[in-house]
């Protein structure tokens, strides 16, 4: 090849590396685009190295040379592929024939890398030192490591080092006693054994694992060795520090040991107050929103937690993690995760309810929905004056997950918003609302159950509604209600039969549900009655009866 | 070649090296037709074939104290440290620097190169002999030993001792910067170390050579670049990869990072400490954990740096300070700094100890500490790299010359480079540097260290010599 085309090719490689920094950065891997330039830069490569071996590009502050010529130039600082190597102290880059597509991908992904924004600690020759790429070689300009005003320090140090000569009879001296000292008296070398490298592979096995559960070690001897107050002061600092760290390498075994051994500092009767001040702070720390958000992240993230681990985790926290837990709620991606987060939410609610409840002001139904399940669990009745929001809710789930947890808590004041509820148009939360009356076992539930049944239209229902009902009112176990039934079932009509036959059949089913025996007689009657529904359903509360199932 | 191939290449030439060690040994012990060397040598050709198979020839060649693999270094696994190390002895103890096996080898062949090899074994002109058998086969070539050149081993005392003086400067910088409140930078940190390590994994000698010249005024600086090269050059024998011995030197040239709240006037106090500034000189390893914290956040390496720097005083036995409660045992890296600690700061002269040991000296007195205050395992690795003379120790030969130990023999611990500065006349001379490994034509060793001898008793300036 024509030197001029060599140096139009080295052109059109640097111009292609310099696009394939931008794409690489915007691109997943796995994307078409990504591909297609890595695809264009191997090709680029390929072309070159079947004339020539090695591209060999000298890097100058703002433009790149091959072979004396200039192939690339820029005098602005942005998107400068020059000054990007420049800076660090790159001088020479060459790229080898045995370059491969692997060496060339991992090479544009370093180059490609936000130095800027990312908190990325090593420079681009550092990366590409620890890469040891085989088919890229670089030189760098030492001199960048060191200051202007130490640009001499080599050769003064030498200097002076060397001004002080050795005496002539300094070393005469030696010389005589070499004779005359003591016969040599060396340390033995003893060979390394294979015991000693299975002990030396046992040991780096064990430093392989993570050293922040050492360093939080490290930090409470330091409570010991505190003298002044603004020693403890920084001793919190370090603690949080230590958190934040743990938190984002996943590991809450080590936030759990550093609470615990915080736990004891406090309880220390033979500590000062000034120690134990600022280990009161850590659990309101553990709430704050970049915490819980690592503690959302490792959830996610799909790791086996012990629960008794997370339940002793969720014990230290302090109210104020109740917002960025909801916050997170809302976030996570898997069932696992939020199921964590709701007990999370269920320890601290029982420590503010209030601000737990709040959570259902949440634009995002679904989480509307496990904050209603979280006070449900809770079961405290100061939330019911905002669960009562929710029977209104826009979305129908959040209104059956309300309705239900209003019949749990059971309070007399929800049964005249929760009867507004049988208005609802959906059978569902009609359905919802009976069994939730079920639960406030009261006689103003009762009545409220019985009265629905009565109700001249509860007679036009489906049958799988009134069905529901029936079996709602059989938590009552009472005379009244067994009476009440037994009427319905002797009752005589005429008109619109296929609607009451469907009554009776839900009043047989109930009186099997009461488990009262005193219904079998009147039951035996019906059973060959004519009408399927009723006779089938009959037997079934025979059965129950007679058999207990 | 793909990065996955070339890991596997790699991996076979390990195999291949420790194989060929196994036949040698084998064959040391029973007779080349016994059936483990005939089993070991069929191993090994199933080995030099996987090779072959892509590669036209298999050359092994020993560069300084590494073997190269068809030009490729080949690192020492730990589980292979031995035979390397037995392979590496037997070769030079036969003068061969290169064997190459060619495409087609047999058994044959390697019967030939055994007999060629037992037969050196015993020879005075070892690499005479090993040439005249291995005429015998056309499929196994041996060459001889390559000696450096003094032009490129000149070339390379430069640089390393830039890479020195770099380092030293830098940690001077660091020091001022952090008594200043200014940012330190972390990134220019690493790269001098990375540099550390690159020269020490090429030219360990000369850069543990560096750390025997001690600079009484600026100790500090020096210390702290000392304890960093020697930790790495540790590592580096325990077989740890070159990211962690980034990560080692790092941490050990912060050591002692909290020395800069000590006050000057103690930390430059030329008569002995009261007790008052032995407790304040005992808090160096707390302050120096604080600095280290607040110096930036946390990551996995200002971790172990405020680990180290809290330790580093701490004795193997968990005596030493700061007095601790309820502790578990000492860092890996805080026993590595430890052990280099000592070592440095035994053979320096420092404000507050103003005679140094001589390197042997500092030996033998660490030796009595192995197992209580100092990690004897790790010990045991130090002492096999500085060697029973380490760089720096003024011996007295049985050629009457007066010398200072050059460069140790990492094959031959007690036949080190010693640079002649008295010649056999009792005159002073500065050089030449003889190698104790020579032989006379009978076989017989040209020079004996027959003495050593304290080069601070006699006021004798290293840097004069070394550098």
């Amino acid at each position: 090849m024509e030197t001029s085309d060599e140096i139009k090719e080295a052109r059109d490689i640097v111009q292609t590396l310099l696009k394939a920094k931008k794409t690489l950065r915007m691109y997943p891997q796995n994307n078409p685009v990504y591909q297609k330039t890595l695809e264009d830069v191997n090709d680029r490569f390929r072309e070159f190295f079947t004339y020539t071996g090695t591209l060999s590009l000298k890097i100058k502050q703002n433009s790149i040379f091959y072979e004396d010529e200039q192939v690339y130039s820029n005098p602005e600082k942005e998107d400068n592929l020059a000054l990007f190597f420049f800076k660090d102290g790159l001088r020479e880059l060459s790229f080898n024939k045995g370059l491969s597509r692997e060496e060339l991908e991992e090479f544009l992904r370093l180059i490609a890398l936000d130095f800027d924004r990312e908190a990325i600690d090593d420079d681009i020759v550092t990366l590409l030192w620890e890469k040891d790429f085989r088919n890229i070689q670089y030189v760098v300009d030492e001199a960048y490591l060191v200051d202007a005003d130490a640009e001499n320090y080599e050769q003064v140090a030498e200097e002076k080092l060397k001004e002080k000569v050795t005496d002539v009879n300094d070393l005469m001296r030696a010389y005589s006693d070499g004779f005359a000292e003591e016969d040599l008296k060396q340390i033995s070398i003893v060979p390394l054994t294979d015991n000693d490298l299975q002990t030396l592979v046992k040991e780096l096995e064990k430093d392989s694992g993570d050293k922040i559960d050492k360093l939080v070690s490290i930090l409470f001897q330091l409570v010991h060795l505190a003298e002044q107050k603004s020693d403890f002061d920084d001793l919190a600092l370090y603690c949080k520090d230590a958190i934040t760290f743990a938190m984002k390498q996943g590991t809450i075994s080590t936030v759990l040991d550093l609470m615990r051994r915080s736990r004891e500092i406090i309880e220390n009767q033979a500590l000062p107050e000034d120690a134990k001040k600022n280990f009161r702070t850590l659990p309101f720390f553990l709430g704050a929103d970049e915490i819980v958000g690592s503690l959302a992240e490792i959830f996610d993230s799909g790791v086996e937690i012990e629960e008794k681990v997370l339940e002793e985790y969720f014990l230290y926290l302090d109210k104020n993690a109740i917002e960025p837990l909801i916050k997170y709620l809302g976030e996570l991606k898997t069932i696992r995760a939020r199921r964590n987060i709701i007990q999370a939410l269920i320890v601290l609610g029982k420590k503010d309810i209030h601000t737990v409840a709040r959570g259902i002001e949440d634009q995002r139904w679904y989480v509307v929905r496990n904050i209603i399940y979280v006070l449900r669990k809770i079961g405290d009745r100061k939330a019911i004056e905002y669960l009562l929001k929710t029977i209104r809710h826009s979305d129908i789930r959040v209104r059956k997950e309300g309705i239900r947890t209003l019949g749990e808590l059971g309070a007399r004041e929800v049964i005249p918003a929760l009867r507004e509820c049988f208005g609802d148009p959906d059978i569902q939360i009609r359905i919802a609302t009976a069994k939730a009356f079920g639960n406030i076992e009261s006689e103003a539930a009762k009545r409220v159950i019985l009265d629905q049944i009565t109700a001249k239209e509860f007679r036009e229902k489906d049958f799988e509604e009134k069905k529901e009902f029936f079996e709602v009112l059989s938590h009552w176990k009472d005379q009244e209600v067994f009476d009440f039934l037994l009427k319905i079932l002797k009752s005589r009509f005429f008109f619109n039969r296929a609607k009451m036959f469907e009554n009776k059949a839900c009043a047989a089913l109930c009186l099997g549900l009461l488990g009262n025996k005193d219904a079998l007689p009147v039951l035996y009657e019906m059973r060959d009655s004519n009408n399927k529904l009723v006779s089938d359903f009959t037997g079934i509360a025979i059965k129950k009866l007679e058999y207990g199932n | 070649m793909e990065i996955s191939e070339e890991r596997e290449l790699h991996k076979a030439a390990q195999d291949i090296i420790n194989q060929l060690s196994v036949i040698l040994r084998t064959a040391q012990i029973h007779d080349p037709g016994n059936i483990a060397v005939v089993t070991a040598i069929e191993k090994f050709l199933l080995l030099i074939d996987l090779v072959t198979q892509t590669e036209s020839q298999v050359k092994l060649e020993i560069v300084g104290e590494f073997f190269y693999l068809n030009d490729i270094r080949v690192r020492y696994p730990l589980e292979y440290l031995l035979n390397f190390d037995f392979l590496i002895r037997e070769f030079k103890k036969r003068e061969v620097g290169r064997v190459v096996f060619r495409n087609g080898i047999g058994s044959n062949d390697v019967q030939v190169f055994l007999r060629g090899f037992l037969a050196a074994g015993f020879s005075e002109t070892p690499y005479e002999t090993f040439t005249s058998v291995m005429i015998e086969t056309d499929s196994i070539e041996i060459g001889s030993l390559k000696k450096i050149a003094e032009g490129t081993d000149a070339d390379a005392r430069k640089v390393i001792k830039r890479v020195y003086y770099h380092a030293v400067s830098f940690s001077q910088g660091v020091m001022t910067k952090i008594q200043a409140g200014e940012k330190v930078n972390i990134k220019k940190a690493k790269r001098i170390v990375e540099s550390m390590v690159d020269h020490i994994l090429e030219e360990e000698k000369l850069l543990i050579g560096m750390t025997s010249i001690k600079d009484y005024d600026e100790y500090t600086y020096h210390h702290s670049v000392n304890v960093s090269i020697l930790s790495i050059a540790l590592g580096q024998r325990l077989g740890l990869n070159k990211r962690i011995l980034t990560e080692l030197g790092l941490v050990a040239l912060f050591h002692d990072i909290g020395k800069i709240e000590v006050p000057n006037d103690v930390l430059n106090k030329t008569t002995n400490f009261t007790e008052d500034e032995w407790k304040l000189i005992k808090k160096h390893p707390v302050w120096g954990l604080k600095a280290i914290l607040k110096l930036r956040g946390l990551d996995n390496t200002s971790i172990r740096s405020a680990i180290v720097a809290f330790e580093h005083h701490l004795y193997y036995n968990l005596s030493g300070y700061p007095t601790v409660m309820k502790y578990g045992e000492l860092d890996l890296y805080s026993r590595i700094v430890s052990l280099v600690d000592q070592y440095d700061a035994m053979t320096s002269a420092r404000v507050y100890s103003r005679i140094p040991l001589s390197p042997d000296k500092a030996l033998s007195i660490m030796m009595e500490r192995a197992g209580s205050q100092l990690d004897p395992l790790l010990f045991k690795f130090f002492v096999n790299m500085v060697g029973v003379f380490p760089i720096g120790t003024l011996v007295m030969l049985d050629s009457k010359e007066l010398g200072l130990v050059y460069e140790s023999d990492v094959v031959f611990a007690d036949r080190p480079r010693v640079m002649v500065i008295i010649d056999s006349k009792g005159e002073k001379v500065s050089g030449p540097v003889v190698n104790l490994t020579e032989k006379d034509a009978t076989g017989r060793y040209l020079r004996s260290i027959m003495k050593t001898l304290d080069p601070n008793k006699y006021k004798v300036n290293l840097a004069e010599y070394l550098l």
